[in-house]
This record gives C-alpha cells, structure tokens and sequence, in this order.
C-alpha cells in the first residue's frame, strides 16, 4: 500500500514536471509557412532575421532576385517595401530601428557593395557608402534609427566604422 | 582555542568568496577597436553605446564587447573557451543581454547571457534543428535565428517569456503572474 502510494506521488510529480516543461519558456513561436511565398517563410531560403516587434526583417529568394522582406506579426501579412528593392541587385545583412520606420542594408550589384537606407515613411532609399571605393558588409542600426555601424575592408582586414544620421 | 579557530575559518571563508569575486569579474582591455586585426560580425546595442563584435585581437577570435563612449573592450571570459566556437553576437537595448552562437556537443546552440546576473542560459536546449544568426529584440524578449527545420533556412522566433526582466529603458515593470 505504502509502496503504491509513493509510486502515485513519484509518478504524478513527474507529470507535472512534464507539463510545466511543455507550457515554460522559451518557446517557439509559431510562424505560417506558405509555399507561394506570400508570407514569411516560403519554400525559398529566408534568411538574415531581426525582430522589433511587431516587426521581423529578413531577405529572401523566393521571386529569383535575393530580396529584402518586412512581415508584420501582428496582422500576420508582409509589409509593402516599395522602392526598397533593387532588380538588379543582391541584397543582405537588413537591420531594422525600433519602431519599424528605417531599414539598412547591403546592396551588391556588378561586385560592388553599397550600405543603402530606407525610409518607411517617405519610400526613399539613401546610398550611405557611395564614395567609399572599399568593400562594405554587415551593417546594423540602434533603435532610434540614428546610428549605423558596418564593416569596411580597410588595411588587410576588417574594420568597423561608423554612421552618425 | 576553538574561538581562534572559528576567527581562522572565518577569515579563510572570507578570503575565498573575495578571490573568487575577482576571478568572476570581467576583465577589461584598453585599446583603439581598429587595429591590425580583424574585426567582424560588428553589431549594435539598441541604445547604440555598445558593440559585440569577433575580434582577432588576443591572437585567436574572441567574442568581445567595445564600449564606445568608454572606448574599451570588454572581454567575456565565461563566453570564450578553448572547447567551442562562439559568434555571431546580437545584443539588447543596454546591452545586458547577449545571444550567440556556440557549438559544445558538435551541433550549434543559440545561448542567451545575462551581463547583470552573469547566467548564460541556453535558449535552443532539445530544439532538434540546425539553427544561425540569432538577433535578440532591443527589449530582449524574442530571438528571431534561421532554422533547418523545413530542410532549407527558413526564419523562426523564440519567446523567452512574459516574466522576464526587459532591457528597457528606465528599469523593468511590474509584471506580475497574478494580474
């Protein structure tokens, strides 16, 4: 008797710890998958993300020209980036500010590679390295969309520099 | 006798928690952050005071912090091993939260490290697919990362919770499990 009512104790605290390790944290986010690529994962690769929320930038092959995509996970629909894309160029390495308004990105086109940023607001697209002969890679933006930070390759190596908007 | 004794243990107890306090702490390096060495995977706080970034520096890659209006390093001496890997840094508003990649039984595994609490939690503990590129959330929430789940890279997000302290600015909610 005593033997089975530790069992029952043994066997319902395992439960429980089962439970809890199912419902804790961290956990995944569930986000649709559509093979057309209307949403944020397709059947193309996807790739490069940054969250803001509700926000989540990321490029993707998916219509043949390496791109840069804006999905909004609250109405769970891709946001329109018009004028952000080039035809002809590769895009990667999108980073995003807080509030969603500004988006940086590399555009390589021809091998040349140019820091571009977009206004939301406006649908205005800057080159920001278009005098800089060097190769430029990986850029990040802070929150309040003001400072950038890339890699150029200067002196045999990668440095980091700077863009104060 | 036995008081003296007492006093000793004491003392030694103490000395113990003192020196095991300073190995604990961060070491930090002067220096310019361009030098003769590559720097990259360079990425930004949210509040843009801070860098993360894979520096050659010391000899061999290293993940390290750069305080820009300090200009110094940080060095991460729990982060870098001589067993693992570790990049691709992504950090929150303040720069409190560290994500990153690091491989310690062969497969990769995006790990989450609390500059405050210096914890490091492993945020893809029994995630089964290959995963890269973590990038936190400024309040340090979410980790969005590419997953192999699919057999191609798609795009996933990791909650870390309602009840975790966020980096944001003036100090964390109240965030109460009860309300």
């Amino acid at each position: 008797m005593n033997k089975n009512k530790k069992f029952f104790y043994l066997s319902l605290i395992s439960i429980a710890a089962v439970v809890n390790g199912c419902g804790g944290y961290p956990t995944v986010v569930s986000l649709p998958y559509d093979f057309r690529g209307t949403s944020i994962n397709s059947a193309a690769t996807e790739s490069s993300p940054q969250i803001a929320p509700p926000y989540i930038v990321f490029v993707s092959d998916r219509n043949g020209i390496q791109s840069v995509y804006l999905y909004n996970s609250q109405n769970r629909k891709l946001v329109d980036l018009l004028g952000l894309n080039f035809l002809d160029a590769i895009a990667s390495s999108p980073s995003i500010s807080e509030d969603g308004r500004y988006i940086v990105f590399v555009a390589n086109r021809n091998g040349r590679s140019c820091i571009y940023l977009y206004d939301r607001q406006t649908r205005q697209r800057r080159n920001l390295t278009e005098n800089i002969e060097a190769e430029v890679r990986n850029p990040s933006i802070n929150a309040d969309g003001n400072r950038i930070v890339y890699e150029i390759a200067r002196n045999g190596h990668w440095e980091v520099a700077f863009i104060d908007l | 006798m036995k008081k003296a004794f007492l006093k000793w243990s004491i003392n030694i107890g103490l000395l113990g928690l003192l020196s095991s306090c300073s190995f604990s702490s961060v070491s930090m390096s002067q220096g310019t952050l361009n030098g003769r060495y590559n720097n990259e995977q360079v990425t930004l706080s949210a509040n843009g005071k801070w860098l993360a970034l894979v520096s050659d520096r010391s000899g061999t890659p290293r993940l390290m912090l750069y305080n820009l209006s300090e200009q110094r390093f940080v060095d991460l001496p729990f982060i870098n091993t001589d067993e693992a890997v570790v990049e691709s840094p992504s950090l929150s508003r303040t720069g409190r939260y560290l994500v990153y990649i690091t491989s310690i039984d062969g497969k990769p595994d995006i790990i989450l490290y609390d500059r405050l609490t210096q914890r490091q939690e492993i945020l893809t503990q029994g995630y089964r697919s290959w995963v890269k590129r973590p990038k936190i959330s400024a309040d340090g929430r979410y980790v969005a990362f590419e997953t192999s789940r699919r057999g191609h890279w798609n795009i996933e997000v990791l909650d870390r919770g309602p009840y975790v302290e966020l980096d944001i600015p003036d100090g964390s909610p109240v965030n109460s499990p009860n309300r």
